[in-house]
């Protein structure tokens, strides 16, 4: 949008200017305590740059005085909504480093759980996505969908958010028929939640209108921004790690990876109400496989790996999340660095605003699907 | 013109002629009479007002699946009076760097503007505070006022989300004035007469909503759109701007814009019940009472679509209001009158 | 145009007007939570513990204080036991590494109190080991 400016006698004796809106740390759509900052052409922004970084707690830091088995609990709070691919994410790595094999119902069980995980963070996500765009309905629908999926969670593990239930070598406790039957039944409802959630909040010409063509930025900018998760996969690039370097038993499931092709908030938006379907695949063929036996390995019980570093990496709801931990052989890390995803894909806020208005800041916002806890750490 | 049989008629008769007999002047009588009628307005409006929160509150929780206020009194009932001694008793914060008269009027002049609408709303039969010649002329004329306090309360609140949410209140506000006039025009033009008792007459036969289906989708859309309600709500778009122009106001003068953006919706309402529903017509019930009926059916619609659409964005509600309703709203007048011309020719 | 998507939306609206709300009105009702619910703070059963510090060795937040002194017998006996719940995690690793199984959670979720100290619980005086 250009600019007026009208001089006379080389004084500016009308125009228009740029001004700085500030999308606070307090605000009730940037999803956590995230600060944008708005160059405003009238209601069009020319730049956003997100200031992040009110959340940080040193997770990091506090690794080093940590013993390995010590840090789980500390995982759960990264990306709090899924918790158990934090976890999974974290022993897998340290498994890894001291190359520890996992029994097979563990790996099942670890399956099922992050498949749920990931089935409630994008509930969480769609209802959080129609309360940014007004629809306040859609927010309730979705999450008391998702507390289905909690009380899951609740009588698996003791908690309803942060979990710790993935441990070093297998899982905390064994799941009970119970769990096993109310999983069923989630799984029978879960299409008629989805249908609900089309009707109200997929299918509304509004919603579709106020994401369909916005934002649309070459593939290329997201790629070298280290932009991961449905993000990308929105804009046409196939990446997924559960896929493309397979970690624990994932390259055991036929499911498909949704990809988009125009790379706009609605595909990235409809990427992950798809991926709802394909992880209820995934979990209804982990329950069918699933084996008897031990839940957990036999690793001792204080944990000194050899001297070595090593990096891997999960598949989180929001991108890949990865765990990159040098040791010194001694029973804490010398030095663990998280590789959030939140961080990357904020980094691209200021591409992806470029030219929208300020009510489609809030939508980008909510597509990214951020969570501070992890951009933070 | 026969006296109306209305309870309404009959109580304002009783009153003149008690004030007659006491005083023995006719103009005091008149003067308690009009004073009945304000009285009579003003208790409609609050009442609806302090009915109209709880219920909003209701149905919203209703449409999503949970209770409600249900704490204070029997089914949450007073939870309207608990708001009200809330807002009445906070601080009434007037930020140092606002213009104060703008600032001071704005919210006065908003609920002027609701109430002043109501003077030509017929309730019964010869129950209207004034049958003017130019009934809906008169409500489109004063309800167009109200742009003008919000941009005001925008601009003077000295706050860069104020003045945003004010200028797109304008912007809104304009643009759905337009198509809102040319749907009633189609009612007037089968009426032939802008009177409000003479439009609810010429629906004794057939409701005009049958032989207007879009003038009705028009009127309802673009009155949607001028009482600030989501999908068009984005003036006071709490996930942006978080209260647009009426940021700065705090305790009994944000209860005053509140209580004006109730006082719209009802009125809307009420033309729409008056205009396109047949107004007080209905079988066995006495007038007043259907024609509540059918302002509770047209607010419900109203809280219906507020639960369940997301908001509409400022350039997609210009668009959508310029290039959608508009040329609608003008096909209909143009069939509007060609039917008339094909079926009643002019003598 | 709009049109039978919004529709759609307003049915799925009306339908749930009118059928059952899925409030739990608290504190009159309350859910229940699980078994395995990790809340509230730590029920300590004397008998049971060896006082072997595990617990507060297994804590990643040092949430468990506890002081142990040697009795006539040469065995350890418990002197002070402390649970400061507003740095506790409720990770359950405490509950996992006693050996005896003293110490389980009281899976109450309503903790809060108006000062710090009233949060730092002494497991010791309240009197515990119901399981």
């Amino acid at each position: 949008m250009a600019q007026l400016k009208l001089e006379h006698n080389g004084v500016t004796a009308c125009g228009t200017e740029l001004y700085l809106l500030n999308m606070g740390p307090q605000h009730p759509s940037t999803h956590g305590v995230l600060r944008v900052l708005l160059e405003l052409d009238g209601e069009t922004v020319v730049q956003a740059t997100p200031v992040m970084g009110y959340l940080h707690r040193g997770l990091e830091k506090l690794a080093e005085a940590r013993t390995y088995p010590q840090f789980i609990p500390y995982t759960d709070r990264l990306d709090y909504v899924s918790s158990m691919c934090n976890n999974l994410a974290y022993c897998q790595t340290v498994e890894k480093l001291i190359g520890a094999e996992v029994p097979e119902r563990a790996e099942y069980i670890r399956v099922i759980m992050a498949e749920l995980n990931r089935i409630a963070s994008h509930m969480l996500f769609i209802g959080a996505t129609a309360l940014d765009l007004g629809g306040m309905s859609g927010m309730m629908y979705t999450f008391r969908d998702r507390e289905y999926i909690l009380d899951l969670f609740n009588l698996a593990s003791g908690s309803r958010l942060t979990y710790s239930y993935v441990r070093i070598g297998g899982v905390m406790n064994d799941i009970s028929p119970e769990f096993i039957e109310l999983l069923r039944k989630f799984l029978a409802d879960l299409p008629g939640m989805l249908t609900e959630y089309d009707n109200l909040i997929n299918g509304n010409e509004i919603f579709q209108a106020r994401l369909k063509g916005v934002s649309i930025v070459p593939v290329g900018r997201l790629i070298s921004q280290g932009v991961t998760g449905p993000v990308l996969r929105a804009s046409g690039i196939d990446y997924d790690l559960r896929v493309k370097k397979p970690y624990g038993i994932y390259n055991r499931f036929q499911f498909a990876v949704p990809t988009g092709s125009v790379g706009d908030n609605w595909e990235r938006y409809l990427m992950r109400v798809l991926e709802i379907s394909e992880s209820a695949k995934i979990i209804a063929q982990a329950l069918e496989n699933l084996p008897e036996g031990p839940v957990m390995a036999k690793i001792a019980k204080v944990i000194k790996p050899p001297v070595g570093e090593v990096y891997h990496a999960n598949e989180t709801p929001r991108g890949e999340l990865g765990f990159h931990i040098v040791s010194d052989g001694s029973t804490k890390p010398y030095r663990l660095h998280i590789r959030r995803p939140t961080f990357y894909n904020l980094g691209c806020v200021n591409a992806l605003c470029q030219g929208v208005k300020i009510a489609d800041v809030a939508a980008v916002l909510a597509v990214l699907d951020p969570c501070m806890g992890e951009a933070d750490a | 013109m026969q006296e109306s049989a209305s309870l309404w008629v009959g109580l304002g008769r009783v009153i003149k002629q008690a004030v007659l007999a006491a005083t023995g002047a006719p103009w005091v009588a008149e003067l308690v009479h009009t004073l009945a009628g304000v009285v009579g307005i003003l208790s409609i409006i609050l009442l609806s007002a302090l009915v109209l929160v709880y219920l909003e509150r209701k149905v919203c929780a209703w449409m999503q699946m949970r209770l409600g206020p249900n704490r204070l009194g029997p089914f949450g009932m007073f939870q309207t009076i608990a708001d009200i001694i809330k807002l009445m008793t906070k601080e009434d914060i007037q930020p140092a760097q606002v213009s104060p008269v703008m600032w001071g009027l704005a919210p006065i002049l908003l609920f002027m503007a609701a109430m002043t609408t109501y003077a030509v709303i017929p309730f019964d039969a010869g129950v209207i505070f004034a049958d003017l010649n130019i009934g809906i002329f008169f409500f489109v004329a004063v309800g167009s006022q109200a742009t003008l306090p919000m941009l005001m309360a925008g601009w003077s609140s000295n706050n860069k989300y104020a003045m945003l949410g004010g200028m797109r209140t304008v912007a809104q506000m304009i643009s759905y004035e337009i198509p809102l006039v040319f749907s009633l025009l189609g009612v007037v033009m089968i009426t032939g007469s802008m009177k409000m008792s003479d439009i609810v007459k010429a629906q004794e036969g057939l409701w005009f909503i049958v032989t207007q289906p879009i003038a009705f989708l028009v009127y309802l859309i673009a009155s949607v759109a001028e009482t600030n309600r989501t999908p068009f709500d984005l003036v006071e778009a709490e996930s942006e701007l978080v209260a647009g122009p009426f940021t700065e106001y705090s305790g009994m003068r944000w209860a005053y814009f509140f209580l004006a953006e109730y006082a719209f919706m009802v009125g809307a309402s009420c033309i729409a019940a008056t205009l396109f529903l047949g107004g007080w017509n209905g079988p066995f019930l006495p007038g007043w009472i259907w024609f509540f009926i059918k302002v509770a059916a047209m607010i419900f619609l109203f809280m219906w679509f507020r639960w369940t659409f997301p908001r509409i964005r400022v350039d997609q509600l210009m668009s959508f209001g310029w290039k959608v309703l508009l040329p609608l709203s003008i096909v209909n007048v143009v069939v509007t009158g060609i039917g008339l011309w094909l079926f009643f020719p002019l003598v | 145009m709009f049109g039978i998507g919004l529709i759609k939306g307003l049915s799925v609206t009306l339908r749930r007007c009118f059928s059952k709300p899925n409030t739990v009105e608290y504190p009159e009702q309350r859910l229940p939570v699980g078994p395995m619910f990790r809340g509230g703070t730590l029920d300590l059963n004397q008998e049971k513990c060896i006082a072997c510090s595990l617990c507060a060795l297994a804590c990643p937040n040092n949430a468990i204080e506890l002081a142990t002194e040697k009795t006539e017998s040469g065995k350890k006996a418990l002197t002070l036991y402390r649970h400061h719940m507003p740095v506790c995690l409720f990770c359950n690793y405490c509950v996992e590494a006693c050996p005896t199984q003293a110490i389980h959670w009281t899976q109450d979720y309503e903790m809060s109190s108006l000062t710090y100290d009233e949060q730092i619980i002494d497991c010791m005086a309240a009197k515990g080991g119901a399981r």
